[in-house]
């Protein structure tokens, strides 16, 4: 969709060079690339692999016929396409909104981003799927892309010289699936800046999240120092302050992932949430006499294990201050399992990479049914009103939730995370939501490197829980549009951040799995330093690293950056948080410390003003918990909309128009005169506090 | 205390809601009449006397009436769009419930100036009681049933239950209903609120009411002759002030009372009754008749000029009788010539111009389809005219003639006589078919959206459901018709000649977007009043037929929403671009409305000529009357006038539409569509207002602490 000025229409405006023109000409040409040599751009640290000359790529579903000419890289971190043709606007804008930007170009593409890669063949509609140790033919007439945000990009070697194909095409196969975490470009050698978010790794994050949510009787058990206990887990976890460490120790044993029960959040009224995982059905993981084990003895461990499960649920039953009995919520049962996701998500892929118009429109005319048997809705449904019981189970009934889920990893995630937003305002702040994601998700340990596939083993472990919970946000968002401080366009933009294997956060099985990896590369490289950024550094950061771009210059950068922040911060929040400030009185008690118009206030400086890169003060101690604003999310599937953003965000549609000028912004220009507005609304107010201020100093 | 800072609050933000706006008591006076909306505050507060708070609604609302202030509905949607189809709960409750201790439970039948009783709708001018039945329970699908007072006028159903706390309250303008069906019989129905009758409504919606069932050994002491006269005798005791006499004839006929009154109100065409909108008598600011004067907006166009003509071959409606009286044809074609054209297409609907590039002098016009027939008949004279069109347009040796239907049907149509062009015929120009489906196909597809969303949705099969009415894929084939004529005439600069079979229905909804999506001018309030007189008014849309406007045949195959599927596409079209129409949704909803209800003269009739016949304009109101006055209520405040130069091209993929549910799903509390955002904007522009006023006095205050210290200072000086 687009609309254009009739006055000024760029009709010689050409981005797309025919390749019927290239055809007319000798085989060797493209002349944009004739003058001197081209290179990509290289961050600290990464090395050119492979190159090919007089690379066409086309844009999806732009009619095979148009591509645009250049040279392609392959690096040790990207696939790099270098041109000096102009950009399509719609990629530009997309690229634009990526927490990656400055690690990327816009026609880059992260190693650990691809997905699939196809082998495809000029005039045939015949693709061959490339797995990472197949055999190439002697010539490769063109690649496509599958990325894992469901972008398909297809480069054609109809004009690149013999022998530079095959090469790049080895080279990408080989580097895009890397036996292990390890061999992914991990640190660019520079430290992150600080962002304030805790990574839970250290007693006193747990210690201060206690205090927050003041939950009573739970204590911080540093007896996984060694992850020795569990490895899956950080060093320190909160249990039930009767449990001794040995105890814990020997309960350990019995659960799967030997994951005992932890505290990830507690109420007020004294009910906390407990992520659980399920008791080991057979212990073979640690016993290795199993096959020999007679069934009295199996018999036997079971119990025993059964008693474990039990003596834990009691004493996260005596850890209530008013002994109420804690709900247990059997996720392995209520929700689908990851296999399920998987392939849910496969359908989904399937119906958002289509390889050319014809297939789009035949696949248009069943969206909607085709939306509706991957069954991917009624998975969003399903996750929000487990979510939704688990909450009014604490809000109104008072009582502790213990989800339990076979490792406790994965759905239990996502439910936690969920009842977290729909209880507690402060996770609904950028801040908190970092913290959030950090702490269930991060350090918690949710497998990020196996289920989003960051390398080549075990493919069948892949599964886009991550993908699930952000769609869950997203549709609360959706439906309390002014509740979250941040935009859907935030959660999509994470979505793909989790795919670039700089972003240090969603990269690895655990915590622990991150160390062994930081200590590999050191090993490797003991000269310099290895430097893992968190994705929260985004926010802080100032440095564009591919200063070798035109518009690399730091200020470009910032309004970048700024385009971007009105983009992922929700205007909506912001204007309520001003509507607060409309009460009478209140903008007389802006420097009031105390009063709550000054703390409004001082949110308000973070998001809308100069006070610092971060959208919020990084040292200020969090706010208690209040738990009367909880949100109520409408589960009816007819309730949820598909998030075309996320899936359908990089198919233009084949249009019939010849004027082609993609917008996106329909919906951002929207936002754009708000933002105006709520912008006069923040000067206005902040000189007449200047004025009192000089005043008030005169007096 | 960090975090809290009134985040969820929402309090302050219904300041800007500006419904029920207090009425001006007394009700002859229609003078300068028409509330402004300004007014702000919920109804009548709950006073004591409720009879000053609320008479006669002399104002624009028009029986939007007691819309509730409580803010069960959006913010800041007009009245208007609620009126012709109210469903809510009232604010009210207290005075109600006083009134019905006092016991006045009776019947008041007053026209003209009269007293209300809580449990009667604020009536418009023109329109007065015809009956009440009391005990009669309304089978809400959502909320369960409630027992109340059902009224009915000459203008609309109104149901009221005190039973909840706001008052329920229902009102339903009767040109909306599409069909009244008894439930049950007196003596054979068992079961509580089994008998009863059922109301199925066009704007997608049934209504069920329950009546008290007949004692068997009561009703037969009573004779027929009785029950018919109840009405009028209670007519007749309530004029006279003797209250409360017959309450058991009442209850016991309450139905057929109710029915027959339904019966002839709601379809007055099959009981020769006047319509609704011949007794309304509002008078209102805005003219709303002159919105459209066919020369000036041909002029807005440019024309007349060297290539194009204005006619008034028509004047008398003879030549084409579903034609306007004035045309804009090609100068090079005579009068004569028009004739012989108009003998070779149907109902002699010749192509005539409906748009014209303001550039590049490329057009759009309209026809009805050729009369080539089995033998494949041709005429020179159709054949030349087309051509005169094409060259009529400079930059262009190629003419596209869209045919709207799929060619299966077009080939059809042979055997009666039509056709299309054949590309030997005539020459450069190039036939396209865009394969939208005739009338019935769409009226199946609009009883299967309704099924589907009225009055549950099967959550589970809810998507798949959906795609089989194949609403929105009709929706997309005339959406991308639209789109390849406005891309033909603006991205080709070349002329469009479009038809269907008659030229009044899918070529209605092709010429209207077209223009919609070329020309900003149609996107402005005034613009789209415009659009809607000239292309489906003033050439023909048998608004009457396709609506069946108060007539009882219900299975009328002439029936079919495709006036509904344009607005629906406009509404499509709109969600792409928030910013470059003047108007809301809002409008669109109530354009819809008052489709159906009667109220104004705007819709009634067939085509101008009858409109000319039956008087319209002078004897009935204007539906722009009540828009054009009522602006404010219906403005985008996104919309971005710059835009007006801007010409859109829409996205028409499936997954680019989405279902209109706060229309077709508006009757569901469950499906609560997300907050507008331009109601939000409002919210903002209104706090930022509150915001800067409240730093104004703080500055004040400041000064005159100020200049209160300064004299003190002066004063110690001298």
């Amino acid at each position: 969709m687009h609309s254009y000025r009739r006055s000024t229409r760029p009709s010689s405006f050409k981005t797309y060079v025919d390749i019927v023109e290239f055809e007319e000409r000798p085989v060797d040409v493209p002349e944009e690339v004739d003058n001197g040599k081209v290179e990509p751009n290289l961050l600290p640290g990464e090395i050119k692999i492979a190159e090919a000359n007089n690379v066409l790529k086309f844009a999806p579903l732009k009619t095979n016929k148009t591509g645009i000419s250049g040279t392609l890289f392959v690096t040790n971190f990207k696939v790099s396409f270098v041109t000096s043709l102009p950009v399509d606007s719609k990629e530009a804008e997309l690229h634009e909104r990526s927490l990656q930007s400055h690690y990327l170009g816009v026609h880059d593409v992260c190693l650990s981003e691809v997905d699939l890669v196809y082998q495809i063949s000029e005039g045939s509609t015949k693709k061959k799927r490339l797995l990472y140790n197949a055999p190439l033919p002697a010539r490769v007439s063109g690649l496509q892309l599958v990325l894992k945000n469901l972008r398909v990009i297809n480069f054609s070697f109809k004009f690149t010289p013999a022998g530079e194909d095959v090469r790049i095409g080895q080279a990408l196969l080989h580097h895009a699936f890397p036996p292990s975490i390890d061999h992914l470009f991990l640190s660019c050698g520079h430290p992150s800046p600080f962002t304030g978010i805790p990574e839970f790794c250290l007693a006193q994050d747990w210690e201060k999240e206690l205090q927050r949510t003041r939950c009573p009787n739970w204590r911080v058990s540093k007896h996984n120092e060694f992850f020795n206990l569990c490895s899956s887990l950080p060093t320190v976890v909160v249990v039930p302050r009767d449990l001794l460490d040995a105890q814990l120790e020997q309960a350990a044993q019995h659960f799967q992932g030997t994951r005992p029960p932890v505290w990830c959040w507690g109420a007020l009224g004294g009910a906390a949430l407990v992520r659980m995982a399920q008791i080991s059905p057979n212990i073979s993981d640690k016993i290795s006499v199993t096959k020999s084990m007679g069934t009295l003895q199996r018999r036997k461990l079971e119990e025993e294990s059964q008693q474990q499960e039990n003596r834990m649920m009691g004493l996260v039953h005596r850890c209530h201050p008013k002994k109420l009995q804690p709900t247990i919520i059997d996720l392995d049962q209520k929700l689908p399992s990851l296999k399920d996701l998987q392939i849910s998500y496969i359908k989904l892929r399937e119906l958002h990479t289509p390889d050319d118009p014809t297939q789009f429109w035949e696949q248009d005319r069943h969206y909607f049914s085709r939306w509706e048997s991957s069954r991917w809705l009624s998975y969003v449904s399903k996750c929000l009103e487990v979510a939704q019981n688990a909450a009014s189970a604490i809000a109104h009934h008072n009582s502790s939730v213990i989800l339990q889920e076979s490792e406790g990893r994965d759905m239990s995630a996502v439910i936690s995370s969920l009842v977290q937003l729909l209880l507690d305002p402060q996770v609904r702040t950028l801040r908190g939501f970092h913290s959030l994601i950090q702490k269930e998700w991060v350090t918690l340990g949710h497998s990020f490197c196996l289920r989003l596939g960051h390398t080549r083993n075990q493919p069948e472990e892949q599964s886009p829980v991550w993908l699930l919970f952000l769609d869950c946000v997203h549709q609360l968002s959706l439906q309390h549009h002014a509740a979250l401080e941040f935009t859907s366009e935030y959660l999509l933009a994470l979505w793909h951040a989790s795919h670039c294997s700089l972003h240090s956060s969603f990269m690895f099985n655990s915590v622990n799995a991150k160390y062994s990896a930081t200590a590999v590369l050191q090993r490797e490289n003991p000269q310099q330093p290895v430097y893992l950024r968190p994705v929260w550094s985004w926010w802080a950061e100032d440095h564009d690293w591919l200063g070798g771009e035109q518009n690399g210059s730091s200020e470009s950068v910032k309004g970048r950056r700024s385009a971007a922040r009105d983009l992922f911060l929700n205007v909506h929040y912001i204007q309520n948080l001003m509507e607060s400030l409309a009460v009478s009185g209140a903008l007389g008690r802006l420097r009031d410390p105390v009063s709550s118009a000054h703390h409004t206030w001082h949110r308000i400086q973070y998001l809308l003003g100069d006070s610092g890169p971060l959208p919020y003060d990084p040292n200020a101690p969090v706010g208690p918990l209040q738990i009367d604003a909880s949100l109520r999310v409408d589960v009816a599937l007819s309730s949820l909309k598909p998030w075309h953003e996320c899936f359908s965000g990089w198919i233009s549609e084949p249009s019939v128009t010849i004027n082609e000028i993609d917008s996106l912004s329909r919906q951002s220009t929207t936002t754009v005169q708000h933002w105006e507005h709520v912008r006069q609304i923040y000067y206005t107010i902040k000189s007449h506090l200047s004025e009192t201020l000089t005043n008030g100093v005169a007096e | 205390m960090f975090s809290g800072g009134g985040i969820e609050k929402r309090g302050i933000s219904k300041a800007v809601n500006k419904r029920s706006s207090s009425r001006r008591s007394s009700s002859s006076s229609t003078g300068s009449g028409s509330t402004s909306g300004s007014s702000s505050g919920s109804g009548s507060s709950s006073g004591s006397s409720s009879e000053s708070g609320r008479s006669n609604n002399s104002g624009s609302s028009s029986g939007s009436g007691s819309g509730s202030g409580s803010g069960s509905t959006p913010l800041g949607s007009p009245p208007h769009v609620q009126m012709a189809s109210h469903e809510s709960l009232n604010s009210e409750s207290k005075s109600s419930s006083l009134n019905s201790k006092l016991g006045h439970e009776s019947l008041t039948v007053r026209e003209g100036t009269r007293t209300l009783r809580p449990d009667e709708p604020t009536l418009v001018p023109g329109e007065h009681m015809e009956g009440t039945a009391r005990e009669v329970t309304y089978l809400c699908p959502y909320t369960g049933p409630k027992k109340g007072t059902l009224s009915v006028t000459n203008y609309r159903l109104y149901f009221r239950s005190p039973e909840t706390d706001p008052p329920f309250e229902l009102e339903v303008p009767l040109g909306v209903v599409s069909r009244i069906e008894k439930v049950g019989g007196a003596n054979t129905s068992r079961g509580e609120n089994s008998y009863g009758i059922e109301i199925f409504c066009k704007d997608i919606r049934n209504l069920r009411f329950a009546h008290k069932q007949t004692d068997p050994l009561y009703s037969s002491q009573h004779n027929r002759e009785t029950n018919m006269t109840v009405f009028r005798r209670f007519r007749i005791l309530q004029n006279f002030g003797v209250f409360g006499s017959g309450p058991i004839y009442q209850e016991n006929h309450s139905r057929r009372m109710v029915t027959e009154k339904l019966l002839q109100y709601a379809f007055p065409a099959s009981h020769k009754l006047p319509f609704f909108a011949f007794e309304y008598c509002e008078q209102y600011p805005e003219n709303g008749w002159t919105v459209y004067e066919p020369i000036a907006e041909l002029k807005r166009q440019g024309l007349p000029n060297e290539s194009w003509r204005i006619t008034r071959i028509n004047e008398d409606y003879e030549l084409c009788e579903t034609y306007p009286a004035v045309w804009a044809v090609p100068a090079a074609a005579s009068d004569t010539d028009l004739r012989n054209v108009a003998a070779f297409r149907s109902r002699g609907r010749i192509p005539v111009l409906s748009w014209i590039h303001p550039e590049s002098q490329a057009t759009i016009t309209r026809c009805a389809q050729p009369l080539v027939g089995v033998s494949g008949k041709r005429s020179r004279d159709d054949e030349a005219y087309i051509q005169h069109i094409m060259d009529a347009n400079a930059q262009s040796h190629k003419i596209f003639i869209m045919d709207a239907r799929p060619s299966v049907n077009a080939v059809a149509n042979k055997a009666r006589g039509g056709g299309y062009e054949s590309e030997d015929a005539y020459q450069n120009a190039e036939v396209q078919f865009l394969d939208i489906h005739n009338i019935h196909v769409m009226r199946e597809s609009l009883r299967k959206l309704q099924e589907v969303c009225y009055p549950h949705i099967d959550n589970a099969h809810w998507l798949s459901n959906l795609e089989a009415t194949h609403w929105l894929d009709h929706i997309r084939c005339v959406l991308s018709g639209a789109l390849r004529i406005a891309d033909k005439v603006e991205s080709h600069k070349t002329s469009v000649v479009v038809h269907c079979s008659d030229g009044w229905d899918r070529t209605a909804q092709l010429t209207a977007l077209a223009m919609l999506m070329l020309d900003g001018y149609y996107r402005t309030i005034p613009g789209f009043a415009v659009l809607i007189e000239k292309e489906w008014l003033s050439f023909g849309h048998k608004f009457a037929q396709r609506i069946g406007h108060g007539d009882d045949r219900h299975q009328d195959e002439d029936r079919s929403p495709v006036f509904l599927q344009f607005v629906d596409c406009v509404c499509q079209v709109m969600k792409q671009f928030p910013h470059a129409f003047q108007f809301t949704e809002d409008l669109l909803i109530t354009v819809l409305d008052h489709l159906y209800s009667c109220l104004f003269g705007t819709f009634l009739y067939n085509s101008e000529r009858e409109r000319m016949e039956k008087e319209v304009k002078t004897k009935t109101v204007s539906l722009w009357s009540l828009i054009l006055s009522n602006p404010s209520d219906f403005e985008n405040p996104l919309y971005n006038p710059a835009t007006r130069h801007h010409v859109l091209f829409p996205l028409t993929s499936m997954r680019h539409l989405c279902l209109w549910d706060k229309y077709y799903c508006r009757w569901n509390p469950s499906m609560r569509p997300q907050e507008p955002v331009h109601i939000r904007f409002k919210e903002l522009l209104h706090v930022k207002g509150q915001l800067e006023r409240r730093v104004d006095e703080l500055r004040r205050e400041l000064a005159a602490r100020q200049t209160h210290d300064s004299p003190r200072v002066t004063s110690a000086i001298v």
